[in-house]
């Protein structure tokens, strides 16, 4: 990557009794968004609040656009948009009032068009007159959300984004980070809940206990972790996938219905090749999955298994 | 930016019209049609009023009643409610949001600290023109209005900036609440010598109080000479408004300091060393310069051959105003263990010098030092004779901020979020118990045995105490100094052990 617009290097945050964040380094260029994957206590909220500057730390260094905290502040604050994972609302403001409070704080210009845009974009338009108390708790997320997204930052962070949403509102929230990334930001976003990430994550950095356990594209990481669980299945069965399959040697292969599924140890070229000399023997493939590239797969193979 | 394009004066403002400006108003202007009303009626009608003789008593009577209700509501309102919304907004995330904002911290302050009371503010102003109305019907000159209203509304802004830090520091509202409890109850000694105590001007009761007394007929109030004349500092006759403003700006400038600071960066100490030794020196070399008329520097032989009191409470009560401004201040400089681990780490130094420069003991000693230097005022022509009273009175200080500055480290140190009931604890133990146990056996010896007795004895009674008993004890109180300096030692290197 060549200029990411947000590097972190050899980030440490200590608590009295414990080494919070240790040694992180990662990096998220335009245009992509970073699954920050982890169980309790791995470190993602700190990892976060010492980008941003709300969390002391050790040692390390942080930049955002090329922009560092200690030499230019502002430039900094105006680049960078943080998504707490609880709603900090004026509780007696409107939604558009709160946001008019954020939009004069960043001096955005066009600041009553910018917050309809905002409201617009996370559904929250028939809301602009509502008190934030009157919100539900992931309407006022969604209201935060729309507080980070006005200054228009480039790079954005954002703990638990999806934690109050209802399912519907998950799904928006996926629309609006597929959004972002087209649009070139770089986006660090963490989660518990892994199946919500996969869908819109390019890179996954693993934490467990203030560690990096590992950091690259979900693709590297399949690889990097060496297995990649397959699943394929057929129109008849005359026997022959089978057949190749284990002359392939396939791990773990296990016949289903019309279909098996199987570890794979090679390379994505190694596989493509096991495919082209199934369908070349004649086997009608109906359908050919490989789940090695799902992040919950990569969660669990890469050793931190407190996941909840 | 002006103050009305500031976005956090204007949610606040926006917060307070919310919450309704209406009713309270009405409160602020009955409260003042009441004690109009009251001085209509006996204009009107003088002869059924018994209790005063002229108009000019019957309007200071009630326009004291308005600034006492505008004090009230604007000085001790106004604190509460800007420590109220910093400590909701800091436990609701709002506050780490909007310092995430370009907002400068100065921006961030100023939007509290004057968008916070403005309920408070609209009903001070209320409450100030039915003032202004009092005194022109009682006859009494403007300048009782201007002088009284400008010292109310500087104490509202000093009061503010306070509270201010009170929220940025305290997680719990109702910790400024306390805090300001604590303050007014300290208060109370000071109304006993109100020309000669500096928190009279930091609080400008003596400011207002000359006011109503040098503003023509005397009346039954205010009728106490101690209340009239100007205070003198060094000999120097400073107008005590004057005097209570330039204390409230000379401390408030440290305050505003203090509390940009701590919105920049909540992770360093508000104050720097050499502000605090400033801040402490400065409020010291006044205090002392209050009291100077009096002995003029040979105590403990009083100079004017006797006053309307004799003296004796008045160095003893100066020696634990010394005190607890020398805790105040020192509890603001002490540093958190994990910020000295966390800068070791950084530093890689892992032996003392990297705590020396960090803990308050080092700066005790200093404090002690500008304090020594301060009292030999009172002593500077009478030296020769009373050494030992000043021997025992530094000796005192010292070891009263020395163990308070360890304490409160090693507490921090031992017991982390249980530290504060710790000092509290053994700061009973050490000050408060001996004169506990003293009452119930009846004896003396015990209260001497405080870590507060020895100083404000040998000031209160110099002539019957013995000097050589009071310099044992303080050797004795420098002992478990020592013996606390020796544990507060191995606490820190076993911290620094952990820096790796």
């Amino acid at each position: 990557m060549s200029n990411p617009l947000l590097a972190i290097e050899c980030l440490r945050v200590d608590f009295p009794d414990v080494v919070a964040v240790n040694d992180l380094t990662l990096t998220v260029g335009a245009g992509e968004v970073c699954g920050l994957i982890g169980p309790n206590g791995a470190g993602k909220t700190t990892t976060m609040r010492a980008i941003s500057g709300l969390q002391e730390c050790t040692r390390g260094s942080v930049r955002v656009n090329g922009h560092e905290p200690a030499s230019e502040p502002d430039e900094l604050k105006r680049q960078l948009g943080f998504m707490p994972d609880f709603c900090p609302t004026y509780d007696q403001l409107t939604a558009s009032e709160f946001l008019d409070h954020f939009a004069r704080a960043y001096d955005v210009p066009n600041r009553t068009k910018r917050i309809e845009e905002c409201l617009e974009l996370t559904w929250l338009t028939e809301k602009t007159n509502a008190l934030c108390e009157e919100l539900s708790r992931g309407m006022k997320q969604r209201l935060v959300l729309a507080k980070t997204l006005l200054p228009d930052p480039k790079v954005l962070l954002l703990d638990e984004p999806a934690s109050g949403l209802d399912p519907l509102g998950r799904i928006e929230l996926r629309k609006i980070l597929l959004q972002l990334r087209e649009a070139g930001k770089a986006v660090l976003i963490s989660s518990h809940i892994l199946t919500e990430l996969s869908g819109f994550c390019n890179t996954a950095a693993i934490m467990e206990r203030g560690r990096l356990v590992t950091f690259g594209t979900i693709a590297e990481l399949g690889q990097k972790m060496g297995r990649r669980q397959m699943s394929v299945k057929w129109r008849a069965d005359d026997g022959k996938a089978l057949e190749i399959l284990k002359a392939a040697n396939v791990k773990n292969l296990a016949d289903t219905n019309l279909g098996a599924t199987f570890n794979f140890d090679g390379d994505t070229n190694a596989l493509d090749e096991l495919l082209k000399t199934l369908v070349l023997q004649g086997v009608r493939i109906s359908e050919w999955r490989g789940t090695g590239d799902d992040l919950e797969q990569i969660f669990l193979q890469s050793g931190a298994k407190e996941l909840m | 930016m002006k103050l009305f394009d500031n976005p956090i004066f204007i949610t606040q403002k926006r917060l307070v019209h919310r919450g309704g400006v209406l009713a309270a108003a009405l409160i602020a202007g009955l409260v003042g049609a009441s004690l109009l009303s009251g001085l209509i009626a006996y204009l009107a009608d003088p002869m059924n009023f018994n209790s005063f003789r002229s108009s000019q008593e019957a309007g200071k009577m009630f326009y004291g009643w308005t600034i006492g209700v505008e004090i009230l509501v604007l000085v001790i309102g106004g604190f509460s409610r800007i420590s109220r919304v910093l400590g909701e907004e800091r436990k609701a995330g709002l506050w780490d949001s909007n310092r995430m904002t370009p907002l400068k911290p100065c921006q961030l302050v100023t939007g509290y600290w004057l968008g916070a009371p403005l309920r408070e503010f609209y009903m001070a102003a209320i409450l100030a023109a039915i003032g202004l109305v009092i005194v022109l019907l009682g006859r009494l000159p403007i300048t009782l209005w201007l002088g009284s209203q400008v010292l109310i509304f500087s104490t509202a802004l000093f009061f503010g900036l306070l509270g201010v830090l009170v929220g940025m520091t305290f997680q719990r509202p109702q910790g400024g609440v306390i805090f300001l409890v604590a303050f007014i109850f300290f208060q109370f000694p000071s109304f006993a010598m109100p020309k000669y105590m500096l928190t009279n001007f930091l609080l400008p009761t003596y400011g207002i109080a000359n006011l109503f007394r040098d503003s023509g007929d005397s009346g039954n109030d205010f009728s106490l000479q101690e209340w009239r004349g100007m205070p003198e500092i060094f000999g120097v006759p400073i107008p005590p408004i004057l005097l209570s403003i330039a204390l409230q700006a000379f401390v408030g400038f440290f305050l505003w300091r203090a509390a940009v600071r701590k919105t920049a960066n909540p992770f360093q100490p508000p104050l720097f060393r050499w502000e605090t030794v400033a801040l402490f020196g400065v409020l010291l070399i006044v205090q002392n310069g209050l009291i100077w008329g009096i002995w003029r520097g040979q105590f403990p032989t009083a100079a004017n051959g006797g006053n309307f009191f004799d003296g004796q409470s008045l160095l003893p009560t100066v020696h634990g105003g010394t005190l607890l401004l020398a805790t105040v201040v020192l509890a603001f400089v002490s540093p958190q263990p994990e910020s000295v681990r966390v800068k070791a780490l950084r530093s890689g130094i892992k032996d003392f010098s990297a705590i020396f420069p960090e803990s308050s003991v080092l700066l005790a000693l200093v404090l002690t030092g500008v304090a020594a230097i301060v009292l030999l005022s009172q002593f500077a022509f009478s030296f020769g004779s009373s050494w030992e009273i000043y021997l025992v009175v530094i000796g005192n200080l010292l070891d009263f901020v020395l163990i308070y500055s360890l304490l409160l480290e090693f507490c921090r140190l031992r017991f982390r979020r249980r530290a504060l009931g710790f000092v509290a604890l053994w700061l009973f133990i050490l000050c408060i118990l001996p004169f506990i146990l003293g009452g119930v056996f009846s004896t003396g010896a015990i209260a001497k045995l405080s870590l507060l007795a020895p100083g404000v004895i040998a000031l209160g009674d110099p002539a019957n105490e013995n000097m050589n008993n009071l310099l044992g004890i303080v050797v004795g109180h420098f002992g478990i100094a020592v013996v606390l300096f020796i544990g507060w030692q191995r606490k820190w290197k076993e911290l620094l052990a952990r820096a790796v």
